[in-house]
């Protein structure tokens, strides 16, 4: 893994060739409408050396956290046991899977209105954003275990709660991590979306209000924090998951 | 030989089997599927009749209503035809710039490193953070929200090209060389055919997306299509009137997504097998 390589090069060359045409654009247009990369620095600097940066992200974090968690633990529970009895797939698939598809962005102004505009209501926003690709990922990873292991490990009068702890849970846990990649995904947006909504806390009000000011170089500063967290969070879920589940890479990279 | 027939027909047989299980499970799956439907709506019924002051939430017979109503003053489908026509645009631009900048990437290194940083980085930045400026830059206006649901849109479409392309069986690719096959047949007869897939996956979650860039429009700009009569029925405390573009987004949700795969299990049905 050489970092000088010719792609590393190229790339390089483009990030480069785009800043410098931003920075020489974005200087002769109205600063109301656009902006340019040094501007966006200086506004970066600014919002750290106040703390206002890390006062609004971690306000969002914080939503983040609490809705994200809620969303693998419910989303596993519910998995496990929807894959396990066919009686609660029947009672309420139908109901994820029109959830699922639906906009949930739609449903946010009604939580809004039920729940208020602080915490438990961002928090629930995260949650219903994140727990249905966890729900089903588990169901589908607990229906994918190998028919053939499952009757030797009857055959050998395996208890059922051996049975899950070495055999259903292990091979449906690749499943479940790629669930929760998939879900870090839609809980940022469900964050940005929930903090447009209720307005006054974290990155997603920074924007609304950067934004309706028209200042615009700052608007760019929570942009680009959300830009990186989220590469972060999907990088940091990809790890975890070749940990895990190594020989799922192989099989991509073959 | 005699064996394998032996196994073969075991294996007939056992198919069979399998499918006339599924059949009555199917059966059994549905009916278990709408009596679940049933109780959640009857006891919202009863629970909302009874329990529920309008200001809190509404139940479904009130739901039908305010459906009929906004149907009969010609509300609903007016903003059926602006949400429809800021979808439909916004999603087919996405294709049409997705598709090729796709094939472009994967063909050409040299496109594939110039963009390849870009694509990712706004590929997992949550584009509902643009929102805001895209409006500032646009105005409250139907190019605005074409503008978002194509940026919702797009990502999907390239990248599943690019992968789609990039998966190609090389062997393939090897044997078509070998016969002197041109550029332009090598893509016609090998590339293309092996790609579509894909690519039909990836117009499948740029649907889903794009939906959804389409309510956060309407919601931020209040005054257009099913997003605007959400907003303002909330506003006005009006659950039941809020609840009828909620209901159908989530029977195009499903209706888009559903007939998108079965195109794909028309056009590839060898990956339906599989998965």
């Amino acid at each position: 893994m050489a970092v000088l390589t010719k792609a590393n090069a190229i790339r390089v060359a483009s990030i480069i060739l785009t800043l410098l045409v931003w920075e020489y654009v974005g200087r002769r247009v109205n600063p109301i409408l656009f902006t340019y990369p040094v501007a966006i620095v200086g506004a970066f600097y600014e919002l750290i050396i106040t703390g206002e940066l890390f006062g609004f992200l971690l306000q969002s974090l914080q939503v983040l956290i609490y809705g994200f968690t809620a969303a693998v633990v419910i989303g596993i529970l519910l998995g496990v046991i929807v894959g396990r009895f066919a009686a609660a797939e029947y009672a309420i698939d139908l109901q994820v899977s029109a959830l699922y598809s639906t906009p949930t962005v739609a449903l946010v102004p009604l939580i809004v209105l039920w729940l208020g505009f602080k915490v438990p209501a961002k928090t629930f926003v995260v949650f219903l954003f994140c727990v249905f690709p966890i729900l089903i990922n588990t169901q589908q990873g607990v229906r994918a275990v190998d028919r053939g292991l499952l009757e030797v490990a009857r055959s050998f009068c395996s208890s059922e709660r051996q049975l899950w702890k070495d055999l259903v849970i292990p091979s449906a846990l690749p499943f479940i991590v790629a669930g929760i990649r998939l879900a870090i995904g839609r809980g940022l947006v469900g964050m940005v979306i929930a903090e447009f909504y209720t307005s006054i806390t974290g990155l997603g009000y920074m924007i609304v209000r950067y934004a309706n000011n028209f200042e615009t170089a700052k608007l760019f500063v929570p942009i680009v924090v959300l830009a990186l967290l989220g590469i972060l969070l999907t990088e940091a879920v990809k790890h975890i998951e070749a940990r895990i589940a190594p020989w799922r890479r192989l099989r991509e990279e073959a | 030989m005699v064996m394998k027939e032996a196994t073969a027909g075991k294996m007939a047989g056992a198919a069979a089997a399998d499918q006339a299980a599924a059949t009555r499970g199917d059966w059994g799956w549905l009916t278990a599927r709408l009596i679940s439907l049933g109780i959640v709506l009857g006891a919202w019924e009863i629970y909302g009749r009874l329990f529920l002051s309008p200001a809190v939430f509404t139940y479904p017979t009130a739901i039908a209503r305010a459906f009929f109503q906004l149907t009969v003053s010609g509300e609903l489908a007016a903003a059926a035809a602006q949400s429809f026509i800021v979808l439909f645009i916004g999603w087919l631009s996405g294709i049409l710039l997705g598709i090729p900048v796709g094939l472009l990437m994967a063909r050409f290194r040299l496109v594939e490193r110039s963009l390849d940083t870009y694509v990712n980085a706004l590929y997992a930045t949550p584009t509902v953070a643009l929102v805001p400026l895209i409006i500032n830059w646009f105005g409250f206006t139907t190019l605005a929200r074409i503008v978002i649901v194509f940026l919702f849109a797009v990502f999907p479409v390239l990248i599943n090209t690019f992968q789609g392309v990039r998966n190609v069986e090389p062997n393939l690719i090897e044997v078509a060389r070998s016969f002197c096959s041109s550029e332009s047949r090598l893509w016609g007869d090998v590339v293309l055919p092996s790609a579509l897939p894909y690519i039909v996956a990836g117009l499948r979650l740029a649907i889903g997306r794009a939906l959804v860039g389409l309510v956060v429009a309407e919601l931020f700009t209040a005054i257009a299509g099913f997003g605007g009569i959400i907003e303002r029925s909330t506003s006005a405390i009006r659950y039941d009137r809020m609840m009828v573009p909620v209901a159908i987004l989530m029977i195009v949700g499903v209706g888009l997504t559903e007939g998108l795969r079965a195109l794909e299990r028309w056009l590839a049905p060898w990956t339906a097998r599989r998965a």
